[in-house]
């Protein structure tokens, strides 16, 4: 691709690079529904942070599909997967000395998440 | 650790960088036009004051901010703001029940074009690891006490998604016009760090 | 990867440094490694995964010791070899020549 010329650099910026991409299987969770994320340890990248990996949560929303990053940047492709919010409790993550209360909300792609026992 | 050791780079970094900025233009693949361009469009055009007009719309609009929260994306892009690092946005509302605060813990993920590039502080590993763990600690530094039964919700952007907060509307802001509501609304309240007040 | 990167829930940070009306950009080499990260991606030759995977796996002391942006100029310089458009070769030289010149 040639260089972006310089009067397209605000379209171009306004414009972005959306990562959303046409999943073509139906996703296999929904709101409400309680999830563990799994314990992978790729050498690659992921967006699977180790805090949350091996941890109970439970599915908000599925926010759609979108390019799956951990094969994009070894360019392996967009392989499109459903993500989801899915919120794990401060206690889950961290032991009983975190708030009651508290959370964390996370951006799990499908391949990240089984569904727990 | 002096205050600008996470600014001030080593002098080869710059010399690099004119390096690898002429072997770019020299293979035409970066028009130094443009270099200037996009320099200019984050320094001067783009930036949290966009988020705030978000927010003071909101505020004053109650059927906008339903469409906020419904679809961040398509609403925030009513106002004129969309693209690079905001093409999928979700806005969190703070309310008497629920104070909201964003981070990346894994690098810089900020949304663009209703907040600008993100601070230092941001970016840098005091807040990326301490913000998901202690995250009451965290605000406090930043001046936000949160009650214990608020129920602090700690989003971290880790895919594409990017977040906002929307916080609540101060007390003695009424009949207020949008443009004087925006100019309570700091970049920290966006990220979650500030609360929005109105001085005495 | 389970890299220096991955930083939620680590300890012995201490305290977050802020500065007071920080400027969107410090110096010219950090509003320039900004623009040329963004326009060689608007050219097609990598995707923002690949950067991010790349600031990854820089040795870990040095990511947490060095100016954000130089996370920046490491993954442009990376990428740019790994694909052949601007070898570390090609570059050094150029450095070199610069560096001759006066050029700081």
């Amino acid at each position: 691709m040639p260089a972006l010329p310089k009067d397209m650099v605000e379209i171009a910026i306004k414009t972005g690079a959306s990562a959303r991409a046409q999943v073509t299987t139906a996703p296999r969770f929904k709101a409400g529904d309680k999830v563990v994320a799994r314990n992978i340890n790729p050498p690659t990248h992921t967006r699977l942070p180790r805090y949350i990996r091996g941890k109970h949560g439970v599915v908000q929303h599925n926010h759609g599909g979108f390019a799956f990053a951990d094969t994009r940047a070894h360019g392996l492709g967009d392989q499109p997967h459903h993500v989801y919010s899915v919120r794990f409790e401060a206690r889950e993550l961290w032991g009983d000395d975190a708030a009651p209360r508290d959370a964390v909300y996370i951006d799990l792609w499908e391949p990240y998440i089984e569904p727990a026992a | 650790m002096d205050e600008h050791s996470h600014t001030e780079p080593p002098s080869e970094p710059t010399l690099r960088i004119k390096a690898l900025e002429s072997l770019l233009v020299e293979k035409g693949l970066v028009d130094p036009g443009a270099v200037d361009e996009i320099i200019e469009l984050f320094e001067k055009r783009i930036g949290p004051r966009n988020g705030a007009k978000v927010v003071a719309h909101a505020w004053a609009d109650p059927a906008y901010k339903k469409r906020l929260l419904e679809d961040g994306s398509k609403a925030i892009a009513e106002l004129g703001f969309t693209g690079l690092q905001g093409e999928d946005m979700v806005v969190l509302e703070n309310t008497p029940a629920v104070h909201n605060v964003v981070v990346c813990t894994l690098c810089s993920c900020y949304p663009w074009p209703t907040m600008g590039l993100p601070p230092n502080w941001y970016k840098a590993a005091p807040y990326r690891a301490r913000v998901v763990i202690e995250p009451r600690k965290v605000l406090a530094e930043f001046g936000v006490d949160v009650a214990p039964d608020v129920e602090v919700r700690v989003w971290d952007s880790n895919a594409e998604i990017r977040y906002m907060v929307l916080p609540m509307r101060p007390a003695g802001t009424d009949g207020w016009s949008e443009e004087k509501l925006a100019g309570l609304v700091t970049r920290d309240a966006m990220i979650g760090t500030d609360i929005p007040k109105v001085k005495a | 990867m389970n890299g220096i990167h991955d930083l939620g829930g680590m300890q012995g940070f201490g305290k977050i440094e802020r500065e007071e009306n920080e400027p969107v950009f410090h110096a010219d080499w950090e509003r320039h490694i900004f623009a040329l990260l963004n326009l060689t991606i608007a050219a097609g030759q990598y995707h923002v995964d690949e950067i991010r995977h790349s600031i990854e796996r820089m040795a870990p002391a040095e990511y947490l010791m060095t100016p954000y942006y130089v996370h920046w100029l490491h993954a442009a310089e990376d990428l740019l070899d790994k694909k052949g458009v601007v070898t570390h070769a090609e570059l050094e030289q150029r450095v070199a020549e610069l560096a001759k010149k006066g050029g700081k």
